[in-house]
Formats: C-alpha cells, sequence, structure tokens
C-alpha cells in the first residue's frame, strides 16, 4: 500500500483507525458465484494444513491467496501447501494488504484467537474460527460483540454440528428414537504426548502453548468444548455445575496440565454428562454416547450407531438397515442417505463418511456466505461450549465444583 | 498405505524425542490419508476424479512427487510408472486376492471394461485401458497436473511410502534427531546417523530377511527400498505371479526376485526399486549415484548383481549363486 493509499484508506475506516481496518461490506449480501472465494488461512501448524488440504478439494469454490503465521518455519511449510498464496508474518498487515479476502480461517493457538477474529470480523471478512473459541470467557464474549456488529459471518469450528452421521443421529434423536434422555458420556482417549517437538529453546513456549498453564485450558476446553457442544445440541440444554479431577499419569516430563482428566457435568433437569479425556491410552478413542429409556447413541464423528430396548417400538427403517455388533449389543449402524444408497443396494457402502467431518464444516461455512444464511453452528453456541469447557477446566485445575451460572453462557 | 511404520531414535532429551516420533508418524498418517486410493476423501481420489476435466491445482510437496515419478519414469524407459491404477484394478491387485482378468490378450494386456467386478454380464470393448505416463500433464509454472485421457487413474503405491518416510525425516532433523532408523512395511527404510547407536558401527546394518539370510546392508544417511513381487500373488501359466505390473507388458513381472536401492531420498529408493523390478537391470539412465542390487532368476541359478556408486555397503557373505559387481565378495 503506498502512502496515499494509505492515508485515504485511514481516513475512510474513521473510528476504526485504532484497528487500521475498514469494513468492506456494508451488507451482507449473498454473494454472486462468479469465481472461487479468495480466503485465507490464518496459523498454518498441523490444524491450519488441515484446513488447507480440505480446501484443496474446494478449488471451484474457494482459493486460498493468503497464509499467515507469526512463526517464520510454520510458514515456510504452510507455504508449501498453499502454491500461489501471499505469505504473512502478522494478521494485521494481512488483513490491510489483501484486500480481496473475503473469508480468513483461524487455526492459531487457541489464547491468539480474540484478537485475529476481532480484526478479521472489523475488516467485514467473514470469520471461520477454529474451537475452542477462545481461552477467556471475556475473549469469547469480545468475538460474539464483534461478530453481532459486524457484517460478516462468523462460524466456530465445531464440526459436529455440520457431520452428515450427526445431522442423521440428531433428527431421530429429535423423533424421539431413544426417548426420555437418562444420562450422557463422552470420551477422548489418544496416546500422545501432546508436546510439539523443537530444536530451539526459543520456540518451545509458543509451539508449546497447549502444556502451558497460563493460556492452556487443557483437555476439558481443548477437546470437550468440541464434545459439549454435541451434547448442548442434541439435549438442547447447557449444564448448571462442574465437578472434575486431573491428573498425570504418564508423561512426567515436568508437564503441570493434567494428561488424564474426568469431570461430572450436572443439567438442571438433574441429568448427568460424564467426561474423561486422556493422553496415556487410546482404547475407544473419541465419541459422545446418549442414553435414553428406549435406546442409546454412540457418535464417533465418522460412524454413529443406534442401540435399541427390547420393549421399545419398532420402526419401519431400521429393518432393512446395516447392523454390527458389539459384544453383546447390536448397533444400527447410522447412514446419512441410507434410504437412496439401500435402494440402490449399497447401503454397506454408506457405512462411515467419505470426507473428514472438516470438510463437511467448511462446506456448510461456504454454503452460509454464497446463499447468505446463518452459520450452522452460531457464534453464541462456540461461547456456551468454550465456556463450559473452560470451567470445566477451571473445576478439573482446582479441584472445586463449579457453578455455571446461565449469564456465563451469554455474551454481554 | 496398509502398513506398518515405525521409528528407532536415540538422543539425551527423552521428552523431545518422542515428540518429535510422534509428529513425523503424524506425518505419515497425513500423506497417507491425501496419498490413499482405498478413502473417497483423499486428494489421490481427488485428482483422479477431476484431473480428466481440468488441471487439478497441487502444492509444492505433490507436484515433486509427480515431477519426480516423470523423471524415473522416463530414467527408467517406462518401467516405473504412476498411471496404472485401472490395470491394477483389473488385475484384482486392489483387492485382497487377485485375478486374472478376463479380457487379457496374448501380450498380457487387457481391454477397456475389463475389471474385477464379477457381476459384470456385458462383455468387454475392445482397445487399451487408459494408462500411459505420456497421458499424464504436469504444468511447472501454474503447478497442475491433467489427465489427457477420461479413465486415467494414478496409483503411488511405488512411491508413496517413501516419499512420507523422507518428510517424517525431514521432521526428526528438524526437530534436532541426530540418530534414528524409520521404515515403512520394513520394505522402505532411512538410516539417519548412526554414530550414538551403541553398535560401535557408523551404519545402521539392516538385513535383507529370511529369504536372502546373510545379506546385510550398511545405511548411514541414505534411504534403502526393497522391492520383491512376493506378498499378493496370482497364479497365471501354471506360476505364482507377483502384484508388481510390468507398465510395458500389462501383466505382473516375471523373472526378477529382488531389487535393492539405496539412495539419498526413500522417495527414490522407493520408485528405483519397483522400476528394477520390472527390468531386471539398471537401465543406462539411472543416476550412477544410486546404489542397486538385483537377484534374477537365470535357467540354473540367481544371479546377484550388485552395482553403483557404493557397492561396499553391500555384504553379501554367504550367497549361493553369481555375484557380479566393481568389488570382489568373498
Amino acid at each position: 500500500m503506498t502512502d496515499c493509499d494509505r492515508r485515504s484508506f485511514l481516513a475512510r475506516a474513521g473510528g476504526a483507525v485504532a484497528l487500521g481496518f475498514l469494513p468492506e461490506f456494508a451488507t451482507a449480501a449473498p454473494r454472486p458465484q462468479d469465481g472461487p472465494l479468495p480466503v485465507a488461512v490464518i496459523g498454518v501448524g498441523r490444524q491450519g494444513r488441515s484446513i488447507l488440504g480440505e480446501l484443496q478439494k474446494m478449488e471451484d469454490t474457494a482459493t486460498v491467496v493468503a497464509i499467515c503465521d507469526s512463526d517464520d518455519r510454520r510458514l515456510r511449510s504452510g507455504a508449501r501447501r498453499a502454491p500461489g498464496a501471499e505469505a504473512f508474518g502478522d494478521h494485521r498487515a494481512m488483513l490491510e494488504k489483501r484486500r480481496d479476502v473475503e473469508a480468513v480461517f483461524i487455526a492459531t493457538p487457541t489464547h491468539l484467537h480474540r484478537d485475529i477474529a476481532v480484526d478479521a470480523l472489523e475488516a467485514g471478512r467473514h470469520v471461520y474460527c477454529e474451537a475452542p473459541l477462545a481461552s477467556t470467557i471475556d475473549d469469547c464474549r469480545a468475538i460474539v460483540a464483534a461478530a453481532r456488529n459486524a457484517p460478516g459471518l462468523c462460524q466456530p469450528g465445531l464440526q459436529g454440528r455440520s457431520d452428515p452421521v450427526y445431522k442423521l443421529a440428531w433428527s431421530f434423536y429429535r423423533a424421539d428414537a431413544i426417548r426420555s434422555l437418562v444420562f450422557m458420556r463422552g470420551q477422548y482417549h489418544r496416546k500422545t504426548s501432546w508436546r510439539t517437538p523443537t530444536s530451539d529453546p526459543a520456540r518451545d513456549r509458543f509451539l508449546n502453548w497447549r502444556l502451558d498453564p497460563e493460556v492452556s485450558i487443557g483437555l476439558a476446553g481443548e477437546f470437550g468444548t468440541h464434545q459439549f457442544d454435541v451434547f448442548h445440541w442434541f439435549a438442547d440444554r447447557y449444564p448448571i455445575a462442574v465437578s472434575g479431577h486431573g491428573d498425570i499419569r504418564l508423561y512426567h516430563d515436568g508437564r503441570k496440565v493434567p494428561d488424564t482428566i474426568d469431570c461430572n457435568l450436572t443439567f438442571s433437569d438433574g441429568a448427568h454428562l460424564q467426561y474423561n479425556a486422556t493422553l496415556a491410552n487410546s482404547f475407544e478413542r473419541q465419541h459422545e454416547v446418549l442414553c435414553g429409556s428406549n435406546g442409546a447413541m454412540k457418535l464417533a464423528w465418522t460412524h454413529g450407531w443406534m442401540f435399541k430396548e427390547a420393549d421399545a417400538p419398532t420402526q419401519g427403517w431400521e429393518v432393512y438397515a446395516n447392523r454390527q455388533q458389539f459384544h453383546k449389543d447390536e448397533g444400527i449402524t447410522l447412514i446419512a442417505d441410507a434410504t437412496k444408497l439401500a435402494a440402490q443396494g449399497k447401503l454397506k457402502e454408506g457405512v462411515g463418511l467419505p470426507h473428514d467431518p472438516l470438510y463437511y464444516s467448511i462446506s456448510d461455512f461456504f454454503n452460509s456466505i454464497v446463499k447468505n444464511e446463518p452459520v450452522v453452528c452460531s457464534v453464541e453456541e462456540g461461547l456456551r461450549a468454550t465456556a463450559v469447557g473452560i470451567l470445566a477446566n477451571l473445576a478439573i485445575v482446582s479441584g472445586e465444583d463449579v457453578v455455571i451460572d446461565e449469564r456465563m453462557l451469554k455474551g454481554t | 498405505m496398509g502398513t506398518r511404520f515405525e521409528i528407532v531414535a536415540e538422543g539425551d532429551d527423552q521428552t523431545n524425542l518422542r515428540a518429535a516420533c510422534e509428529a513425523a508418524l503424524a506425518e505419515i498418517e497425513e500423506w497417507d490419508a491425501r496419498l490413499t486410493l482405498f478413502r473417497p476423501s483423499s486428494f489421490l481420489c481427488y485428482i483422479n476424479t477431476h484431473a480428466a476435466a481440468r488441471p487439478v491445482q497441487l502444492d509444492d510437496d505433490l507436484f515433486e512427487l509427480f515431477a519426480e515419478s516423470l523423471a524415473v519414469h522416463h530414467a527408467s524407459q517406462g518401467a516405473f510408472d504412476i498411471t496404472l491404477a485401472p490395470l491394477m484394478r483389473a488385475w484384482g491387485f486392489h483387492k485382497q486376492t487377485g485375478a486374472v482378468p478376463r479380457d487379457i490378450d496374448s501380450r498380457g494386456c487387457i481391454s477397456a471394461g475389463a475389471s474385477d467386478d464379477t457381476s459384470r454380464s456385458s462383455p468387454a470393448s475392445s482397445g487399451d485401458l487408459p494408462r500411459g505416463m505420456s497421458d499424464l500433464e504436469l504444468d511447472a509454472d501454474r503447478r497442475t497436473i491433467r489427465f489427457r485421457r477420461e479413465g486415467m487413474a494414478l496409483d503411488l503405491g511405488g512411491i508413496a511410502k517413501g516419499h512420507a518416510l523422507d518428510l517424517a525425516a525431514s521432521i526428526l532433523r528438524e526437530s534436532g534427531v541426530r540418530c534414528a532408523l524409520l521404515h515403512g512395511g520394513t520394505s522402505t527404510v532411512i538410516g539417519i546417523n548412526a554414530d550414538r547407536t551403541g553398535l560401535g558401527e557408523d551404519h545402521w546394518p539392516v538385513g535383507l530377511g529370511v529369504e536372502q539370510p546373510g545379506i546385510t546392508i550398511k545405511l548411514r544417511d541414505a534411504a534403502m527400498s526393497v522391492s520383491a513381487p512376493h506378498g499378493r500373488t496370482i497364479e497365471m501359466d501354471g506360476t505364482r505371479r507377483g502384484h508388481i505390473i510390468d507398465p510395458r507388458a500389462g501383466a505382473p513381472v516375471r523373472r526378477t526376485r529382488l531389487a535393492v536401492v539405496i539412495a539419498p531420498s526413500a522417495r527414490l529408493a522407493d520408485a528405483w526399486s519397483t522400476a528394477l523390478i520390472v527390468l531386471g537391470q539398471r537401465p543406462p539412465d539411472m543416476p550412477d549415484s544410486l546404489t542397486t542390487l538385483i537377484a534374477r532368476e537365470t535357467e540354473d541359478a540367481m544371479d546377484w548383481r550388485v552395482e553403483g556408486a557404493e557397492p561396499e555397503l553391500f555384504s553379501l557373505k554367504p550367497l549361493c549363486g553369481i555375484v557380479e559387481s566393481e568389488e570382489e565378495y568373498d
């Protein structure tokens, strides 16, 4: 930008000079489909590269014209995944220079989301912000406030709401397929140190932010947030209290952030959600279970099953359903487009998702932009799920029960 | 890639060492997800679906992978070919059990329409299956790939493992790992500096396995790949044939039993070992810097040949048969 351009830009920006960005969309009118949407990815570590990988398969819909990372090595490695994209070390410089960018994907460390999301929204960009939304409830509220005042859309990366298996399960749940909710259970099990390697001690704190107690919201915040949102969405309710416990069971490497946690979330009607996460064992990976008086649902991101109680009424469709045995339980496989596939004799081919759940989440985001429709998961829901994750982590770290006041889950 | 990857690493900082190995294995998993033919979400499937209709944009890593595939194809006189997916499918090698296609001609070539789909009832139409590297268009300026024929499809089985291992090794080195051995399915191996292994050697000694007892390869800051046609096999003309297809004949290779290549990169070693299984000998355009061992069946013996820049990397002591190389082995 020349000095002259810069002056006129700042003059137009008026009250937004402090941030230096001018909203480019006076109104969020439906976007004419006159070519791929120019987008930027901010934060090109492993999650950012996953986003780049999915965008690579959407070249008719979007083109990555810019990438940004404050870490030089990551930026260089990200640039190899985004040919032709301009590389930036600072998101403000990128937003200022690349005025053609219509949407940004934020995949930086969680505690850095707030400034980037607020700046991008105030600059009129559509924002896809990875979940958890931020590392404090105040930061979440700042993003929600910016989103409410911005012409662009803001979608938190809570992928369950876009996942075809989960959408199908949700429709069954809402059709009373498992009847009265008895209890809920969720887990995230993985065998990994959660540590990013580096030969440069100066980069260690930046890269290993998840293990830094000053900014990390732990397993409950980083992983639980995604899964708590699934329970919020299905059960249409939010917890009112949480208690928890955390420990270091395997990685005695000086870390303070627990590698194993469990917590109990209580809902207003007395229902409970038991959640545990560990980095020390991967058995049964990541899933959510909703148990009702007529049956249970087990959701595992790319796969889903429904288990019926013997006294539950028979529904017609399940006669033709694909089934899978789990010890003494028989699961009815939840398959998106099952009726169509069954008619073609290809029901088994529909087991499992053809794409990663991230693909569907990004697709929904683009659909909302093109059609000017609300995002599939609102930023307010992002706040609620993140706040529950943050408060669960607080209960785990402090060892004290935490009451979740309804006001904590609302924007200002 | 349907196989097991392992890393052995040594160093003082156990915490960083574990994290480095995890990151390296995550890189391999990521490339497996991108390059597999067995998941419709892979980028390879995306290329196979769209590249005949329009050029598909590649990233730098993928472009370099395809460019190197093309270079090895030319230097190997067509023995290495990544466009064999339709042929592999027709021979049944994309399933666990292979079968001779019904529409095979006298040269071992398969007619278009032939497949392993047993439900097919209509007779196959004539003409070759859509394949051939000459119909693969790589645009270096735009970094795109395009198929010139409808129905073409890529299968990176001969190079993907090496590619993923090279990138995993880069992560180990960048993370400060100074001494490691990593392999994919035991057939492609990278040795990173062996000074600290406690083996009293300056190299990683890698044995060739039960079929070739006594053959040891000295690996130090280099990669090695072994190709052999055993594994998934089919019965044809009264003999078992392995899963490596000779692209020029359109049929599984016959006489070469084993090809080993030592190269600066696992990607190069992987591609060249596949090519040498097909060729049975080093082609004139093969880079001198690559060291090779080729075992080939003759009428009454096994012919073992070591060639290339560093034949001393092979220790072949108890071998039976003929050994020809610039160096003498006892």
